[in-house]
């Protein structure tokens, strides 16, 4: 076989296993009956925990650490600025671990019930259930105020607001439901 | 032949060529351009409805145990007092739950905005509320309707017509959209811990309330228009001992109604940290509009038309005014009567933060 034809057929060979992922049957168009007829039961069963900063965040330097470092802050920190060369507003010390079981997504159709709204609604929603419980363990975060982004910045100064605290078991129960609203 | 060879060696390679060309359009994207203040603000797309269905809330901190060990707790602290003792708030009980709960002790699900009427976050057009060349990022609860389909913001009915709330009470086939909200806490000064504080509000509704906000262009900084409206045929306060045993006299104010307009178009809050580190909040006294007399007797005929209409307009809009309404107010068995704070208009405002330890 010269070179010119294995070369060719090389090249026709690829070029087939390029196209075998596009070759298909032909598709048919689905009529407004067919389409009734269909019925996503699929939807999304979510179980496990989130933790942020347990133990401590990545960053370790002479003001972040671990956190059974005494001297050291652990939590992560999200800093926000609302006005141009002014200070931030912080959200400080951002840790621990959130425990859920059971959260749901799924698109839900609401052709009744809601008082007589739902009727009248008759349109698709994204539901997202919520989990009954969600444990909470040791959940901290801090408002604050400061006159730099970064702690490590020369000339930081912060003003604590308020810390909130939460731990155990919260009740939450009910269904989110999302939908597009207004006229675009 | 090496013509034909070199025919079908050429055809092959130009037909996976074409099918690699073919492939390109699919990733090639046009460059993006950004969008200015005046273009953003005349894109209008559907917001973002919310509805919680079957909603329950609560949360609390439990009495410790015999190890001192608590399974739950709620703590907001951080705060000191001026003579820079810790200050604890202990939240025994916060719900938000059906109406009927008696006070969180029985609590059953509530829907929260209504599938025609819900909960909104949009990105609006500024120009349509006021707020020129704008996109202006809002949050929404349900909106007020038109008193022919509304109902009573108190609650007294729930036929459809009486009232502006959009939000229904609950009736013997429908759990309705109001809510019963409470929080328990204890508020500990150092050691010093004192009486649990109980407030409780009964089938609330906040419909109309909204917070809206934007960038200023030439302070170059986040302002806004908040608004809050709050109804509740009850709302009570009362102190109990810390077991929860002993309570004092309830105070109750009954058919209670706050309107807080806080910022408005003419005049925004504005949100900053200053140079220490210190969270300022500020409502700027208006700014006055182009050069135009008033009279010197007040009236219109006289006056220069622009300027008068626009100082009749701020004075005299119901929305730039806040309201406190208590349809019975009573201290245990005193009864106080009822109260109203009508029409303030916020002129100028600036609350700063500051850090007793500095």
């Amino acid at each position: 076989m010269s070179r010119h034809q294995l070369l060719s057929k090389a090249a026709a060979i690829v070029a087939a296993l390029m196209c075998s992922p596009f070759a298909i049957a032909e598709m048919a168009p689905l009529d407004d009956a067919g389409m009734a007829e269909v019925s996503g039961r699929g939807g999304i069963y979510l179980s496990g925990d989130i933790s942020i900063n347990e133990l401590g965040g990545p960053i370790q330097n002479d003001y972040f650490g671990r956190c059974n470092e005494q001297d050291k802050k652990c939590g992560a920190r999200l800093a926000y600025q609302l006005k141009e060369g002014g200070g931030w507003m912080v959200l400080d010390e951002i840790r621990g671990m959130f425990a859920f079981e059971g959260l749901t997504l799924r698109v839900r159709s609401i052709d009744s019930g809601f008082g007589g709204d739902g009727e009248l609604f008759n349109r698709d929603v994204i539901e997202l259930g919520l989990p009954d419980t969600v444990r909470f363990n040791d959940v901290q975060f801090k408002i604050a105020a400061s006159n730099t982004p970064r702690p490590t910045d020369p000339g930081f100064m912060q003003t604590d607001i308020f810390d909130v605290e939460m731990q155990g078991d919260v009740l939450m129960q009910g269904n989110l439901l999302v939908f597009p609203e207004g006229n675009p | 032949m090496p013509f034909s060879r070199r025919s079908t060696f050429s055809n092959a390679v130009l037909s996976f060529l074409m099918l690699g060309l073919s492939m390109l359009p699919a990733t090639a994207t046009a460059e993006l351009e950004k969008l200015n203040d005046g273009e953003l603000s005349e894109i209008d797309g559907a917001g973002i409805g919310l509805v919680l269905e079957d909603f329950i809330f609560s949360h609390g901190t439990d009495a410790p145990d015999v190890n001192g060990e608590q399974a739950r707790i709620f703590r907001i602290a951080g705060i000191q007092s001026t003579d820079g003792r810790e200050v604890d708030i202990t939240v025994n009980h916060l719900y938000i739950a059906g109406s009927g709960s008696d006070y969180g002790t029985n609590l059953t699900p509530v829907n929260l905005g209504r599938l025609l009427n819900p909960w909104r976050i949009d990105v609006v057009d500024g120009n349509d509320i006021g707020i020129t060349n704008k996109a202006v990022l809002e949050f929404a609860a349900p909106a007020m309707v038109d008193a022919a389909q509304g109902y009573d913001c108190l609650g007294g009915s729930a036929a459809a017509g009486s009232g502006t709330c959009s939000s229904r009470p609950a009736t013997q086939d429908w759990q309705g959209e109001r809510a019963d909200i409470g929080m328990q806490m204890n508020v500990a000064v150092g050691d010093d811990r004192s009486a649990n504080l109980n407030l409780h509000a009964r089938s609330a509704v906040i419909d109309g309330s909204y917070l809206r906000l934007w960038g200023d262009d030439e302070r170059r900084q986040m302002a806004g228009e908040f608004r809050l409206n709050f109804y509740s045929p009850e709302l009570t306060i009362n102190a109990c001992s810390q077991d929860g045993t002993n309570c004092g006299s309830n105070i109750v104010m009954s058919d209670f109604v706050l309107q807080l307009a806080l910022g408005n178009r003419l005049q925004p809050i504005y949100f900053d940290v200053d140079g220490s580190g210190n969270f300022l909040l500020e409502i700027d006294t208006i700014d006055a509009p182009g050069t135009g007399q008033i009279a010197a007797n007040g009236q219109r005929a006289g006056s220069d038309a622009a300027t008068w209409d626009f100082y009749n307009d701020y004075y005299s809009n119901p929305e730039f005014r806040s309201n406190v309404h208590i349809g019975d107010f009573s201290v245990g068995e005193k009864n106080f009567g009822s109260a109203r704070v009508e029409g303030m208009l916020i002129q100028h405002l600036q609350i700063q933060t500051k850090d007793l330890a500095q």
